[in-house]
């Protein structure tokens, strides 16, 4: 055991700490250290689980004693209004539990951000590379505490050079077991949309999520990437895909009601997982560098995702009618993607 | 994936050459645009030509005019059954005289059925045409609308594609339509010099801005996709204040057009796009009517830069009449810091008589193409020497200030 390599995940209670554990425990020369601050789900084989908080002060020691060799730190609060509960876990957790990698020695680092933080302007271009200006709403809680991270992580490359770090920005996640901004949008019964505007989606599929995660530490790289699925989708596409049937709203009434809302009701955007201005203007990550530098390639079409998410939903309903919602081009996406994976395989991608 | 055919690419060659870039109909090879052209228009267009050889459509006798309508039909059921083997167009009965509809049709309207036919028969010589002859009509016409539906079924549960820049062909060709009638019939649109647009590689089109709605861009566009062999489709960067509009952000983005950005132009030139850029932006498009066509300033060069850049020839535009569409006397700062527009134009009409004062005037266009401008004898070190990359500018503005002077010239009056 003494000469596997460490690999410590944070947030391993929650959904994306526990699949990547899950995923990771799967490789014989890993040995996969979790903490969290209560107990992870069960079925995770050979997790060595340790309760700790990652805003604890003695987090070097632990990392020290347990000669932790790479961090993925996905202990993530997603919320949408903001709170300082969840702000201290996300910024306050993520520079304590950094600044004890680079004292420790860990030698990598993997954290999970999106591409929201380059913000939805209409002066943004079509494609945005990795170091477009981050300008992010910050009215929504989880995307401003992407941005407090994003510029320390900016810091902390400098200061810290020994200690490598792969911000991996994933596009909007979409997916039947997982939560996200776009999927709590994508299940409301009305979903708001603006009347008149029809921005580009990108998106990624709940596996993909995963399995980029963990290719991030297989292969020796470092640096940010865009992560998405091939494809574009409008969001009108992708509302007639998952069969929803939005409410239009002309921008001014939509920006002022929920202005109204807010100052009545104090938490002015719990209604909306997703800000206005999301819905409004396109916010597309240049994926050059994921498919030439990284080398990943998501098994999913952004179609794909969207035909997945609604066909497991409709399954889920157990409604006579809808139960065979994409049931036949479900099965011929997955006949395509494994046909890919295959590919993928022969062209020396390690995953199966 | 909905249907593997629908995702087979168009197998045919453009006029220019090149592979269509369009996803195929489902269940053809051929895209919307390509579908007629198949091997039997040269069957058919020969066999057209010989009967004008001998004998002219003038002295065809009534019977000889329904054969050959007949065989036109035949042809193009030929066609449809090729093209689609499963299609059963609800049967057409007729009583003998001259084709009453079969009451006992299913699956359509007799109402409908009805209303069509008298249609074509208030339209066409009603003794030229036998029951065999309706038949063939009705199965025509019956394919055409159940096409149509189809495409709209598939549109609204969510099956269509688009282009990573949001390009939806299935709009364009929806819009076409009125495009087309304010290319051919508002305006009377004349263009020349198409030939200097290349068939597939890169351009980048330059031109003149004017007239308070960007009007001009998409007349530029219409002219290169029907004028031109090849039917691109031009891009045309749009300045950054149209994103903020309802409906006007969304339709761009469907038509393939992008924001005005370097990193925008010079990635779809990269794609071998051909690319509109209007370097006055809206010193151009607010001009008012007393500075009608003077060039206002080219910006800072980055088009140039973009060029030479990316290596893709310079093609100058110029568009004449557009200045007239709207007759701007004056502008607001106040009320464009009210309304958050970039100018507010106070016309002859506009405020005045509200959304109608937006409706442009029909005066005469002309689009005229000039030569292109290679940029290969750059290479990108010299986009920082800002003395070229300004004498370039120049230059090109210089070209179209020229080109725009000479239509002015020959032009007899703003309407004709």
């Amino acid at each position: 055991m003494a000469d596997k390599r460490v690999i410590l995940v944070t947030g391993v209670a929650g959904y994306w700490g526990s699949r990547v554990a899950k995923q990771l425990s799967l490789e014989k020369d890993l040995h996969i250290v979790g903490i969290d601050k209560t107990e992870p789900p069960d079925g995770i084989e050979n997790l060595d689980f340790i309760q700790a908080d990652i805003r604890s002060r003695l987090l070097t020691d632990l990392l020290e004693a347990e000669k932790v060799d790479t961090v993925f730190h996905l202990h993530f609060l997603e919320q949408a209004g903001p709170s300082e509960q969840a702000f201290d876990i996300n910024v306050m957790g993520t520079t304590n539990l950094f600044a004890a990698c680079a004292k420790a020695g860990v030698s990598k680092i993997i954290f999970r951000s999106s591409t929201s933080v380059y913000g939805a302007r209409p002066d943004n271009s079509a494609f945005l590379t990795e170091d477009s200006p981050l300008r992010g709403s910050r009215h929504y809680g989880y995307i401003r505490d992407l941005l407090e991270i994003e510029a320390f992580v900016n810091g902390f490359r400098r200061q810290s050079p020994e200690t490598k770090v792969v911000v991996l920005r994933f596009a909007n996640i979409v997916g039947p077991t997982a939560d996200s901004p776009m999927i709590r949008f994508l299940n409301l019964h009305k979903p708001i949309v603006l009347l008149g505007f029809d921005p580009l989606l990108q998106l990624i599929q709940e596996d993909d999520v995963v399995a980029a995660l963990v290719y991030s530490l297989k292969s020796e790289i470092a640096g940010i990437y865009n992560i998405a699925a091939d494809g574009i989708v409008p969001l009108s596409k992708a509302l007639r895909l998952v069969r929803k049937r939005p409410i239009r709203i002309f921008h001014p009434f939509a920006y002022k009601g929920f202005e109204l809302l807010g100052s009545v009701h104090g938490r002015p955007l719990a209604y909306m997982p997703i800000e206005l201005d999301y819905l409004r203007y396109s916010w597309i990550g240049d994926l050059r560098k994921m498919q030439e530098d990284l080398g990943f390639q998501p098994l999913y079409l952004a179609d794909e995702t969207l035909r997945e998410f609604a066909g497991q939903k409709s399954s889920e309903d157990e409604d006579e009618q809808e139960s065979n919602l994409y049931d036949d081009e479900r099965l011929h996406d997955l006949i395509e993607r494994r046909r890919r994976a295959k590919e993928l395989a022969s062209n020396g991608d390690p995953r199966e | 994936m909905h249907d593997t055919e629908a995702r087979i690419q168009c197998v045919a060659t453009t006029k220019a050459g090149t592979r269509c870039k369009h996803n195929a109909i489902p269940g053809e090879d051929y895209c919307h645009i390509h579908r007629p052209i198949t091997a039997d228009r040269t069957a058919t267009g020969s066999k057209r030509s010989s009967v004008d050889g001998e004998s002219g459509t003038k002295d065809l006798t009534d019977g000889e005019l329904r054969e050959q309508l007949m065989e036109e039909l035949d042809s193009l059921i030929t066609r449809v059954q090729a093209i689609s083997p499963d299609y059963r167009p609800s049967a057409y009965a007729s009583d003998g005289t001259n084709g009453s509809t079969d009451e006992e049709t299913e699956g359509v309207d007799p109402d409908l059925q009805n209303r069509i036919l008298s249609r074509l028969r208030g339209s066409i010589n009603e003794d030229l045409l036998d029951a065999e002859t309706w038949k063939g009509l009705w199965y025509m016409v019956n394919y055409t609308v159940e096409y149509q539906s189809d495409i709209f079924k598939r549109r609204l549960s969510g099956d269509y594609d688009t282009d990573e820049w949001g390009l939806d062909w299935e709009f364009v060709e929806a819009v076409r339509p009125f495009l087309d009638f304010l290319y051919n019939v508002y305006w009377r649109i004349e263009t020349t010099g198409i030939e200097h647009i290349p068939d597939y590689d890169r351009a980048l089109l330059v031109s003149n801005h004017s007239g308070q709605l960007p009007w001009d861009g998409a007349m530029i566009m219409t002219a290169i996709l029907n004028e031109h062999p090849a039917q691109r489709l031009a891009r045309n960067l749009y300045a950054n204040w149209f994103p903020t509009l309802p409906f006007i952000s969304s339709a761009l983005v469907k038509m393939g057009q992008a924001l005005a950005t370097v990193e925008n132009g010079t990635r779809l030139l990269n794609q071998d796009e051909l690319v509109g850029v209007f370097p006055e932006g809206y010193k151009g498009v607010g001009k008012l009517y007393k500075d009608r066509y003077k060039l206002a300033r080219f910006g800072r060069g980055g088009f140039v830069k973009m060029a030479i850049n990316t290596q893709a020839p310079i093609i100058p535009v110029s568009v004449v009449g557009a200045e007239e569409t709207y007759v701007t006397v004056a502008k607001s700062s106040i009320l464009a810091r009210l309304t958050g527009f970039p100018y507010f134009p106070i016309s002859l009409r506009f405020p005045w008589l509200g959304l109608m004062g937006a409706i442009p005037l029909p005066s005469k266009w002309y689009i005229d193409f000039g030569e292109p401008i290679a940029t290969d004898s750059y290479n990108s070190e010299d986009t920082k020497d800002l003395a070229l990359v300004s004498e370039l500018t120049d230059h090109i503005r210089n070209i179209i200030q020229e080109m725009i002077n000479n239509r002015l010239k020959i032009r007899r009056s703003v309407f004709r």
